[in-house]
């Protein structure tokens, strides 16, 4: 059995051979120490940032050797930027992506981070022009991913949800007073978005991507960021419509989310078909998630990414034993941290995290 | 007539909460009796959101109809009223670190109560902390971070502070998703604000 074909065997609920491993994300200055040699450009999980393609395709082959030399199974994949564009860089080098939103570059992650936005008044969302899902080069970096990896890696295409994407494209401050003083400049924001996602996921399929993952926060710390009458009035009617394309497409989607998830679990089983984060800092215990919905969803995550920065090795081994035992036995469970291998943690602790899933994670599963 | 308190709790469009407030000085309330209401009010949706009856959305909602309402009440405040409900803060995100959605939620939450503060933004140095101090001569000195990487800066801060002899002069908050209460201690800060609530209490707590 190969990577892909364990991946596709656990998107379908079923023990493969090991349980599979992934991150959502390595931060630059980690994969460089993985690599052994200096990414070729800057990155943004949130949005397309680089131009010119040779470079783009130069950053999906450092990835993939990254992934390769950590014997990962699945791997990610950005939108590329659609041919044509050019950002604009401000004298300060601030960035205005597609999107509308105002980037500033981290110079340790080397990550461009929202930072500011151009929608000044809801009126000028209403004058915005979306990007258009039809221009070429929106699926470069997975293209060239398939081409390279073939049938070897499993390949995730990351989209960004409609919900994180206009709460960023506004600013959260605008997202909150508009979402009161003009709701339906939200509501029509979180459907274009989604529309617009469609597409994109349509062509994602004929690129050869086995799933998808939706990226971008529905909930905190405490609980869900917006009322959850807003959940089920706007933001699942939509998740649920790009998961119908997925599926039409032939497709599984894979919903990110930080934060406690608790209160949205139940509605979230019923449209998606897995989950990634499952943050434990936030109350998330993978063990009744798998007790209650391990049946429907696919678990990634929940290996704390604090841990991973602060913890030791021992502490390591011992929390990715526990979240094996609790999410790996019945298949449908791929090994994670709880968000990403930030430069902030430890590689020996990552490291550690791998070598202890191989080590603990045939099936059957003995611990 | 409407009552402040209840027209925040039900999140009222601006223009009403607006309405409540000239309707409240109209009827001989005093301003520094519509801020104490106000602060009751902010108090009450801090308890809803930790107790999960609210969430970051209605929080942030309360937060801006109360800098409304400080904004419209801020003409009418006597000089020494306005020097009880304006204690000045100075915050920013440490250098390296350019994160800065909590922080600004963080501001929000303590001009919607009243303090003043002086937003320094992001990646900001050591020595532009240390400037805020000397010019500014704030009681409260904030400093977020989101990047584990880049925490130990707060250290490198507090250390510069202390080196300059400015150490006693001012309280200092930190927050941001990997700082906590033992981190706090260890780098030797004064509190550590969970969230935005959180640090208001902080904040007040350091004052009283």
């Amino acid at each position: 059995m190969n990577k892909r074909e364990r991946v596709l065997k656990t998107l379908n609920i079923e023990e493969p051979d090991m349980v599979p491993i992934t991150e959502m994300d390595i931060e630059i200055p980690l994969m460089e120490t993985i690599v052994g040699k200096k990414f070729p450009a800057t990155t943004s999980l949130q949005t397309q940032v680089v131009v010119d393609k040779e470079l783009e395709k130069k950053s999906t082959e450092f990835r993939i050797e990254c992934y390769q030399k950590l014997d990962f199974d699945l791997i990610l994949t950005d939108l590329s930027a659609p041919e044509g564009w050019k950002p604009k860089v401000d004298s300060e080098g601030k960035m205005v992506d597609l999107w509308g939103r105002i980037l500033a570059l981290d110079k340790q992650t080397r990550a461009w981070v929202p930072y500011d936005t151009i929608f000044k008044s809801p009126e000028d969302f209403d004058n915005f022009e979306l990007p258009n899902p039809d221009a070429h080069g929106w699926t470069l970096a997975t293209e060239h991913a398939k081409k390279i990896l073939e049938d070897r890696l499993a390949i995730a295409a990351f989209i960004r949800d409609p919900f994180a994407q206009s709460w960023e494209m506004f600013t959260p401050l605008n997202f909150v007073r508009w979402t009161y003083q003009n709701p339906q400049v939200i509501k029509k924001a979180i459907e274009k978005i989604a529309d617009f996602n469609i597409e994109i996921i349509k062509r994602l399929a004929e690129t050869g991507a086995d799933l998808i993952i939706s990226g971008g926060d529905y909930c905190e710390e405490k609980g869900p960021m917006v009322p959850i009458k807003f959940f089920d009035e706007v933001i699942f009617p939509n998740l649920k419509r790009q998961v119908e394309a997925a599926h039409k497409n032939g497709m599984k989607l894979i919903k990110h989310t930080d934060g406690n998830i608790n209160p949205l679990l139940e509605s979230l089983s019923n449209i998606v078909d897995g989950l990634h984060s499952l943050d434990p800092t936030a109350g998330v215990d993978i063990g009744e998630v798998k007790e209650r919905y391990g049946d429907r969803l696919v678990l990634i995550g929940n290996i704390a990414v604090d841990s991973l920065a602060k913890k030791n090795k021992e502490e390591i081994i011992l929390e990715t034993k526990n979240v094996i035992k609790k999410a790996s036995p019945g298949g449908g469970h791929i090994i994670s941290s709880s968000n990403s291998w930030a430069s902030g943690a430890k590689l020996e602790n990552c490291l550690t995290m791998v070598k202890t899933s191989r080590e603990h994670g045939a099936y059957p599963i003995k611990i | 007539m409407a009552n402040l308190k209840d027209v925040i709790l039900q999140m009222k469009d601006v223009q009403e909460v607006k309405k409540c407030v000239n309707d409240e000085l109209k009827s001989g309330l005093e301003p520094i009796e519509i801020v104490n209401e106000l602060a009751e009010a902010l108090l009450k949706v801090g308890e809803k959101y930790e107790n999960g009856e609210y969430f970051l959305s209605e929080l942030m909602m309360a937060g801006i109809l109360a800098t409304e309402v400080i904004n419209l009440l801020d003409p009418y405040l006597t000089k020494d009223q306005e020097s009880e409900t304006k204690i000045k803060i100075v915050i920013g995100t440490v250098k390296g670190d350019i994160h800065d959605i909590g922080k600004n939620i963080v501001i929000m939450m303590l001009r919607a109560v009243g303090f003043q503060v002086l937003d320094l933004g992001v990646d900001v140095s050591a020595e532009k902390f240390m400037d805020s101090i000397r010019n500014e001569q704030p009681k409260v000195l904030g400093m977020s971070a989101l990047l584990t990487s880049t925490i130990n800066e707060m250290k490198n801060v507090i250390d510069v502070i202390k080196n300059e002899g400015l150490r006693e002069s001012v309280k200092i908050i930190i927050g941001g998703r990997p700082v906590s209460e033992e981190f706090a201690q260890e780098i030797g800060a004064d509190g550590y604000g969970r969230d935005s609530v959180d640090a208001i209490k902080v904040v007040k707590d350091f004052i009283s």
